[in-house]
């Protein structure tokens, strides 16, 4: 860690003008070998474009289906899917949206609470441990059979998924507050409340983030278990759907949906994150302590 | 002002510290010296309210001592800013947390950031700063409460001894102006002496006040007085204290 030149700044010791040209080595290495596979992959399907016996399309046959799942028009001809795709992910996206906040709203206050309170940890903590090693899927009748087959059922899965590790890690991150913070809040004259909102959560949200892109990752495993099973819309209900009438070129251009969704999401939380903790990115270039 | 009468702090069976009398006036600069573990921290954390002791009591202007509170502000060694805010958020958490009026505070803020000299860097944050003027901002967010009194925690400890010069002349610049009572905790003698119109040498653990030494150098005072016969003289005494029969 350089400790000088940093100090006022904040921005790296490497030089300018090296860093594009580094960023465009590092962009060109890491697609090198997925467009390999495909090139392989496109090959090996020769002129027929299948696979396997019929089971594996080619790249480019997915690439046309995706296009007319996305584009085509809605309701006409043989392709069920037809123009359907952004209702999809607009289903997928705003469940696992709504059990992320719904997770998030509960779990950060009940971790930051159970991280500060010795009371609050033995009432609390020892039933969401007892709770956590029952794998989200194993909840899954339980929820059909309480919520029926409805949009809150994915929900509460989701919310489920997510909860666990944002309350760990908020709970985490409550207790790794640093003492002569709290004790510098209380000579300022600050009351519980006070200290709670204006010290141990801004101190605890690195640990917080954390837990949230872990959970985020949960989630989307959730929700398309879910549509799979217990809702009749979104992505994960399309992907079984096309499995089950043979349509593989479908299931691979949801597959990859799903996937770039889940980078584009875990991206923004990356990007909400780097906004928020600017104080620990400087921190870790110019020394801090 | 401040009174401790027979004050003992246990951490279960140790005893940090044993029967502590000491009373500091209004306005006074009373330095703590002793040899690390004899339990300077955790007297200055009792004064402060951060732990209760075992036994005896404190009393603070007239009444025995309460929870922690801006009349008896903290300064850490570690400075312990709160590093996701800038110099003047740090500054100002205590008047905000207290829901002050930004117009009843921020005259103030500036004047002390002018004292301490850190205008120009109120936007920066606490990982921007050398330490030195970490403990600047410590020193100003303290200030900027009007406390009763200042309970320094060996705050230079930490420092090169370049800045650690330099911190000193600036400590004793501000007490001119504004003649806080200060408890301030050292293991440094030039230091004690330096700063301090009383010098209390503690015992090792568990700790006592072993000598009560009143400083009577001029002020207003200035590092060229480390030089000086009279200083060195108290020196002589206090190394023979603290290490008696060298
Ligand atoms: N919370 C605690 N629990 C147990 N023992 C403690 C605690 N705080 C302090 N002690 C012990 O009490 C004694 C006095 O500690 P204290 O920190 O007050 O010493 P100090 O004079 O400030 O030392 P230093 O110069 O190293 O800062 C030490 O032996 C220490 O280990
Ligand atoms: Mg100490």
């Amino acid at each position: 860690m350089a400790r000088d030149g940093t100090r006022l700044t904040g921005v790296p010791a490497e030089p300018r003008w090296r860093q594009p040209a580094l960023a465009a080595l590092r962009g060109a290495s890491a697609l090198a070998l997925p467009l390999l596979i495909l090139a392989a992959w496109q090959w090996a399907g020769g002129e027929r474009g299948v696979l396997l016996g019929g089971a594996l399309p080619t790249p480019l046959r997915v690439w046309e289906a995706w296009q007319a799942w996305a584009f085509g028009p809605v309701g006409m001809g043989l392709n069920a899917y037809s123009g359907t795709w952004l209702g999809a992910v607009l289903f997928s996206a705003g469940r696992v949206a709504q059990g992320f906040l719904l997770a998030v709203a509960l779990a950060v206050p009940l971790g930051i609470l159970i991280g500060w309170s010795r009371g609050a940890a033995a009432l609390v903590d020892p039933t969401i441990q007892m709770l956590r090693p029952i794998p989200i899927t194993a909840w899954l009748p339980f929820s059909i059979a309480i919520f029926g087959i409805r949009d809150f059922g994915a929900i509460f899965l989701i919310a489920l998924g997510v909860f666990y590790p944002v309350v760990v890690n908020a709970t985490q991150g409550a207790r790794e507050v640093e003492r002569n913070w709290i004790r510098a809040a209380l000579m300022l004259g600050s009351g519980r409340m006070k200290i709670l909102l204006h010290v141990v959560l801004p101190a605890a949200l690195p640990a917080i983030f954390t837990g949230m892109r872990i959970g985020l990752g949960v989630g989307w495993t959730a929700v398309i278990v879910s549509e799979m099973v217990a809702v009749k819309s979104g992505l994960g209900y399309v992907l079984w759907d096309a499995y089950y009438v043979g349509r593989m070129d479908v299931v691979l251009a949801d597959m990859a949906t799903i996937g770039v969704l889940g980078l584009l999401t875990d991206r923004a939380i990356l990007l909400l994150a780097g906004r928020l903790l600017r104080w620990r990115a400087l921190a870790a270039h110019g020394g801090g302590r | 002002m401040i009174d401790f009468h027979g004050v003992t702090k246990r951490y279960g069976p140790v005893q940090a510290l044993d029967g502590i009398d000491l009373r500091i006036e209004e306005a006074e600069f009373v330095a703590l010296l002793g040899p690390s573990g004899c339990g300077k921290s955790t007297l200055l954390n009792l004064l402060a309210g951060f732990e209760a002791p075992s036994e005896g009591g404190i009393g603070f202007a007239g009444a025995a001592i309460g929870r922690p509170g801006p009349d008896r502000a903290v300064v850490f060694q570690d400075a312990a800013l709160l590093p996701w805010l800038s110099v003047q958020d740090n500054v100002t958490f205590g008047p905000r947390m207290r829901g002050d009026a930004p117009a009843g505070y921020a005259a103030r803020t500036a004047e002390l950031l002018g004292l301490v000299g850190l205008q120009g860097f109120e936007d920066a944050l606490p990982s921007q700063l050398s330490g030195g003027m970490r403990q600047r901002v410590g020193l100003a967010r303290a200030l900027v409460m009007q406390p009763r009194a200042l309970l320094m925690d060996e705050p230079f400890g930490a420092l090169d001894a370049q800045t650690r010069l330099a911190m000193q002349q600036l400590l004793l610049d501000v007490w001119q102006t504004l003649r806080t009572t200060v408890l301030f905790v050292t293991h440094d003698i030039d230091e004690a002496i330096l700063l301090a119109d009383r010098v209390c040498v503690m015992t090792a653990r568990p700790g006592r006040i072993l000598r009560d030494i009143p400083i009577d150098l001029p002020r207003p005072r200035s590092l060229a007085l480390l030089t000086q016969p009279g200083f060195v003289a108290y020196k002589a005494d206090i190394m023979q204290a603290l290490h008696p029969g060298r």
